[in-house]
């Protein structure tokens, strides 16, 4: 008994010294790429949504019949869409849009996600088998259909309902995974020893489990974040997206199904999905310096 | 194990019950019907009124619902108003189009993304981890429409390896070899489209897996004790790392009969992916609440797959 | 570490790079100077071209400009294979019986294997040239003053495809299976009502319809109510249905049958040999045909995705096509293993206006005076906002252009483009605007109402392709440029069941609606009454005046079988709704069909006579798009 309380002691002991933030800053600094990837975020971040509160996105998607698919030239930086409208301007508006989104959903499942899992493997038994039996109800829900039917009856709809429909649809992946981590961790000694001393659970969860299931959500947050960037350009290409007076990267891409666009119209769609694919890489690169921050033996920093 | 396995099976039953009674709801408050569609000067409106009367489109919600699980229970699920067979019929055509093509991808799938995850985990962080993350996450970001239009234009016009259309060639007989030669043939270019995008995620968790795995203190243990390399790969970090692999396996499975609607578009491909948002589109509401009901149970079925191979292979988890 | 760094960027970028070559990597056309309104384009090829499609000066193009018919090059071979794409999104439903069926992928399939028992020629009038021929004779009687009877022959030689004669009862068999109660099809409607003896027996009081008689083998007599000239024009049900197949079979259960879904029987010039449900049909060719054994040995039909049809043309895949999509014409237009044909379609695009609602009781339209658009003036300023023709150039390239009135130019006989109609002016809509009171109070550049309330125009349109939104956009700007606030439903566009929903399909229109887009495919029926009489579901702007509705029954009356008469009926008709304005016409368009350059006789004239049968190809494989 005595051994054991002098290691917890000790433990706390080593970890206070540098705090979360700066290790996971350092961690990045040190990962040049991170570095890169996490000034591009933010540059692209500032620029957008700074400009899109300078540019009116009435005057974006008025729609000019005689300048109607022209490629690039002086006076549109590239060019133009079905609609004569400038797609420099729907880009930046689009990648405000899309950006809003994929933060929005990410944060929302995230939170929901981690704590169902966490609540639901720590306690197991029963509370874990009806938990998981709620979740398996959200997971059966067809999306496709509770989308239509959605878009079909509530009239107007913006980047938050929207946001909403898609949290609910999507916070279920990452509570599974936390929850069997979660159920493989409790077994494990250091949780024990912790109840033994009477910690109480939520203290548990949070200050012990959660940082060692980190290393999990962080790798699922960033692909979630970078997944649900191009999250509604599928739902765009069926059409049940934006309408295209709202710009988004999806509405941009989903252009392309016109062969004719895909094709010949090439600056269209090319700038979306070259954004997309950026983004993703910074967030993904982000994502793996803070993964490594999270566990101390990969560390470079 | 057995009595875990009954019990989900068990609880499936309300589950499905609300979800049908949802479903069927949601549909009804959709605006229009199937026969929403038939605005043609030649056809009579009063004509489509009494047809809508007959099959009983204005009766109230749960009375229709009733009707429905009526026949339910007799094996019958209704037929397709758009198609004019019976719905198990439809459904029974299209599954085994999906089915196949589904197999086929994930098999593609697993071959690719499996190597390159061990590869990229093994040795992570130098040019070849670079290499394989950029794909994958090249891969992540193309839209799937995009990309197998691009292959079939290249492979299946241009090149003219792969046939452009079609499940199977025009006029071939059920049964014979020539025609299983030609569905697979017909299979091979949109599952190759779809593998080689979705590899992402099987990839990525797998490096990360093994990347972590490599930290563990009994593969310095196994080292230690003079096991090569390969030794320690194999035996050691993959059984492990396998793990999220074969958790996932179980929703895998349900997917395979989920087809993708894209991939069925441009491949001309008749598939369930398809049938689903067609039929929500042109309100076949006999059809979406069947295929509804399939992708369901096929999901709670996979869920329960899923946890029984966790169970299997991570003794940890253990199942009460 | 720096050496990997940028080593990872350069792949991802290369890869992204090829993805994007990939793309463009097929790109034929991109010598071509990119279209524009204000240059003039070379013809880039300099040998003779057997396209008729003349070279546009600036990018536009006119229907005027494409045959109907294919000119044949070379010479034909005996037999070959030819293959057939349908254009089409989704699989084709396999409801192959024409009196089951409902969508055109359908019809298409049909049309290969079975025909209609009477032909048609260029007014789409039934003509003596087919399987049967008819002759009438009026019926009088106190109950039916007006009636006529058709005495209908059908040709000995004409057989179906499992050797049995098409007979009168086949003829006689399809109304009683339309007209049985039990029929689950959506055929049933006036045209079979105006038999006599079909209402009491699609009511169950009798067992066979009175005003049907069979007088032999190969004679058949129907009897109308009501003469009309729409009788002609296909009132009257030209589809048989093999009698023999089909008697064992409960009607209830007929479309889910093999025999209308596995092994249907036709009597047309080609068999159904094999169907892979929803993708393709192959079908062989029917020796015994009535017209003459066809050229062909074997036609392939196959479902093609319209984001892959360009491809399946240029490398012979497919020899022609159902509809090509028009959109991707432009890029296309110099292929060069096809010829265009191009044909004005049977439809038109309009915007319509809401002008009272539907009155499910009576049964009939009811028009309200209080309703935002019931001024007239509004509606006239409005027509003259909008400036179609650039419309149809700037998204069409001039495969659409400025409709006049609301009966379409291939109605050759009755279309009058001599009327004259708004076209862009918004002079004129302001001065409009100006005198009828709708005039700006509070200098916001939008106009008030004539009480000086805020005006704010509803408008309903539907979603459906690229163009959809930004068209909508195009006419909200029109309106505007002369004042006119107008925003759409609820901030978008409608799905398409929503859209028809509120517009009114089922009598429950939407109030808030003020004006709607939409587009009516009009059939081969000149006759407008089911879209704007007083008792018409379909008549959506809920339009009715007495003139109109005189008009519009002369138009189908007895005296209108004069075509010099029904001429000044619809003349009149159509200056009544270019006075009215109860909708506006704002399209029409072009029908185009590719056809493989080896394909000998194919026309898509709407009086041609010209059989599937007779098609021939020139060589066994199609021949491929060189650059």
């Amino acid at each position: 008994m005595g051994a054991k309380s002098v290691n917890v002691e000790v433990k706390s002991n080593v970890v206070k010294s540098p705090s979360g933030i700066s290790v996971i800053w350092r961690e990045i600094v040190k990962d040049k790429i991170a570095l890169i990837s996490l000034i591009f975020l933010v540059l692209v971040t500032a620029f957008v949504y700074g400009v899109s509160l300078v540019l009116d996105q009435k005057e974006i998607v008025k729609v000019d019949l005689f300048s109607i698919y022209e490629p690039p030239n002086d006076e549109f930086i590239l060019g133009t869409d079905y609609g004569g409208r400038d797609v420099f301007g729907q880009l930046i508006i689009g990648t405000r849009n899309s950006l809003s989104i994929a933060i929005l959903v990410t944060v929302m499942t995230g939170v929901i996600g981690i704590v169902y899992g966490l609540v639901s493997g720590y306690f197991g038994g029963h509370i874990d088998n009806i938990m998981m039996r709620i979740l398996d109800f959200f997971m059966i829900l067809p999306f496709t259909m509770i989308v239509i039917a959605f878009v079909a009856i509530i009239p107007k709809y913006s980047v938050w309902t929207f946001s909403l429909i898609m949290t609910a649809f999507l916070w279920m992946g990452l509570a599974r995974l936390v929850r069997s981590r979660t159920l493989a961790e409790k077994e494990l000694d250091y949780i024990q020893a912790a109840k033994t001393l009477g910690t109480s659970n939520i203290k548990i969860i949070f200050k012990h489990v959660l940082p060692n299931v980190s290393s999990l959500i962080i790798v699922s947050m960033t692909l979630s974040l970078a997944g649900n960037i191009g999250l509604e350009s599928g739902l765009s290409f069926l059409g049940f997206g934006f309408p295209e007076n709202t710009p988004s990267l999806g509405t941009l891409l989903s252009y392309a199904r016109n062969p004719q666009v895909l094709e010949h119209r090439w600056w269209i769609w090319v700038p979306a999905s070259v954004m997309i694919l950026l983004l993703m890489l910074c967030v993904n690169n982000v994502g793996t310096a803070l993964r490594r921050a999270t566990d101390a033996r990969q560390r470079r920093g | 194990m057995w009595k875990f396995s009954l019990r989900r099976i068990l609880i499936m039953i309300p589950q499905l019950f609300f979800l049908s009674l949802l479903i069927f709801v949601l549909a009804k408050m959709m605006p229009g019907d199937a026969l929403s569609g038939q605005i043609d000067p030649n056809i009579d409106p009063a004509r489509i009124e009494e047809l809508r009367i007959q099959m009983g489109w204005y009766d109230p919600w749960h009375q229709q619902y009733a009707a429905w699980v009526g026949n339910l229970l007799q094996g019958d699920l209704g037929d397709s108003f758009r198609f004019k067979m019976p719905v198990t019929e439809l459904i029974g055509q299209r599954i085994a189009n999906s089915f196949w093509l589904s197999v086929a991808t994930l098999i593609f799938t697993y071959l690719i993304a499996i190597p390159l995850g061990i590869t990229s985990g093994r040795f992570n962080d130098t040019w070849k981890d670079q290499l394989i993350t950029g794909y994958s996450y090249l891969g992540f970001a193309t839209p799937l429409f995009i990309f197998a239009l691009v292959m079939l234009w290249l492979f299946g016009f241009q090149l003219q390896w792969f046939p452009s259309s079609g499940s199977i060639e025009p006029g071939l007989e059920p049964g014979t070899f020539e025609y299983f030669m030609s569905k697979f043939y017909h299979l091979l270019l949109p599952a190759l489209s779809m593998a080689l995008i979705t590899t992402f995620s099987t990839i990525q968790y797998l490096r990360n897996d093994i990347v972590d795995t490599k930290q563990k203190e009994f593969i310095l243990t196994a080292r230690a004790k003079g096991a090569s390399e390969s030794r320690v790969y194999n035996k050691h970090i993959l059984r492990n790392s396998l793990l999220p692999i074969a958790a996932f396996l179980g929703f895998e499975i349900t997917g395979l009969i989920g087809g993708s609607i894209f991939i069925e578009t441009i491949f001309s491909y008749p598939g369930m992916g398809q049938l689903l948002i067609e039929s929500i589109s042109l309100r076949d509401y006999s059809v979406v609440t069947a295929t509804t009901l399939l992708f369901g149970m096929a999901s709670i079925l996979g869920a329960l797959l899923s946890d029984i191979i966790l169970s299997i292979i991570d003794p940890r988890i253990r199942i009460k | 570490m720096s050496k990997t760094n940028l080593t990872k960027w350069l792949f991802a970028l290369m890869l992204a790079m090829l993805l994007v070559l990939a793309a463009c990597g097929d790109d034929t056309s991109s010598e071509e100077p990119e279209k524009d309104p204000e240059t003039t384009e070379e013809d880039p090829a300099g040998e003779e071209d057997p396209e008729d499609a003349e070279e546009p000066e600036d990018g536009l193009y006119s229907i005027d400009d494409f045959a109907t018919t294919k000119t044949n090059e070379g010479t034909a071979i005996e037999g070959g294979t030819l293959n057939f794409g349908l254009v089409s999104d989704t699989v084709f439903e396999g409801t192959l019986n024409y009196n089951f069926y409902s969508g055109a992928p359908d019809a298409e399939v049909i049309a290969w294997f079975d025909e209609s028992m009477l032909y048609t020629d260029g007014n789409f009038t039934f003509t003596n040239e087919g399987p049967a021929t008819f002759e009438t004779e009026p019926y009088e009687t106190d109950e039916y003053p007006n009636g006529v009877t058709f005495t209908f022959t059908i040709r000995d030689n004409v057989n179906w495809h499992d050797g049995e004669p098409v007979k009168a009862e086949d003829w006689a068999f399809s109304y009683e299976v339309i007209g049985h109660p039990d029929y689950p099809g959506v055929r049933f409607g006036p045209d079979f009502t105006n038999i006599i003896g079909m209402e009491e027996y699609n009511a169950g009081e009798a067992d066979s319809i009175s005003g049907i008689e069979i007088v032999d083998e190969k004679t058949l007599k129907i009897t109308y109510k009501e003469s009309q000239p729409s009788l002609l024009t296909g009132g009257v049900w030209s589809y048989a249905m093999p009698k023999h197949i089909f008697k064992d079979i409960p009607v209830a259960e007929m479309q889910e049958s093999d025999a209308v879904r596995k092994n249907p029987v036709g009597m047309g010039p080609f068999k159904v040999k094999q169907i892979t449900p929803g993708e393709s049909v192959v079908y062989e060719k029917n020796a015994d045909y009535w017209r003459g054994e066809p050229n062909l040995d074997q036609v392939v039909l196959k479902v093609v995705s319209p984001a892959t049809v360009v491809q399946a043309l240029e490398t012979g895949e497919v020899d022609m096509v159902d509809g090509f999509p028009v959109d991707q014409f432009v890029d296309n237009a110099d292929m060069s293993n096809v010829e265009w044909l191009g044909v004005t379609d049977l439809a038109y695009t309009y915007i319509g206006f809401k002008l009272g609602h539907w009155d499910a009781e009576a049964k009939k339209v009811v028009m309200d005076p209080e309703k935002k658009m019931a001024d007239v003036n509004l509606r006239r300023a409005m027509w003259y906002a909008v400036d179609n023709n650039a419309v149809g150039e700037q998204f069409y390239n001039g495969l659409r252009w400025n409709a006049t009135t609301l009966i379409i130019p291939p109605f050759g006989d009755y279309h009058d483009p001599t009327i004259e109609t708004p076209t862009f002016n918004p002079d004129e809509a302001n001065k409009i605007l100006d005198e009828a009171g709708y005039k700006d109070v509070d200098g916001d550049g939008i106009r008030e109402d004539k009480d000086g309330e805020e005006l704010v125009i509803n408008f309903a349109s539907m979603s459906g392709g690229d163009v959809a939104e930004p068209l909508a956009r195009y006419y909200i700007q029109s309106w505007e440029n002369v004042g006119l606030k107008v925003e759409l439903i609820d901030g978008r566009l409608l799905e398409f069941n929503a859209f028809y929903d509120r517009v009114g399909q089922a009598g429950e229109d939407d109030p808030n609606i003020d004006i709607y887009q939409g587009a009516w495919g009009t059939g081969t029926d000149v006759n407008p009454y089911g879209l704007y009489g007083p008792d018409q579901m379909f008549n959506f702007p809920r339009y009715e005046s007495e003139k109109n509705t005189e008009l519009l029954v002369e138009g189908n009356s007895l005296d209108a079988f004069d075509v010099e008469y029904r001429q000044g009926i619809y003349k009149e008709w159509q200056q009544l709704m270019v006075d009215d304005i109860p909708v506006f016409p704002t399209l029409y368009r072009a029908v185009l069909i590719p056809v493989n350059n080896r394909v000998h006789n194919y026309s898509i004239d709407y009086g041609s006579t010209m059989g599937r049968h007779e098609l021939a190809v020139t060589q066994e494989e199609a021949i491929k798009h060189e650059d």
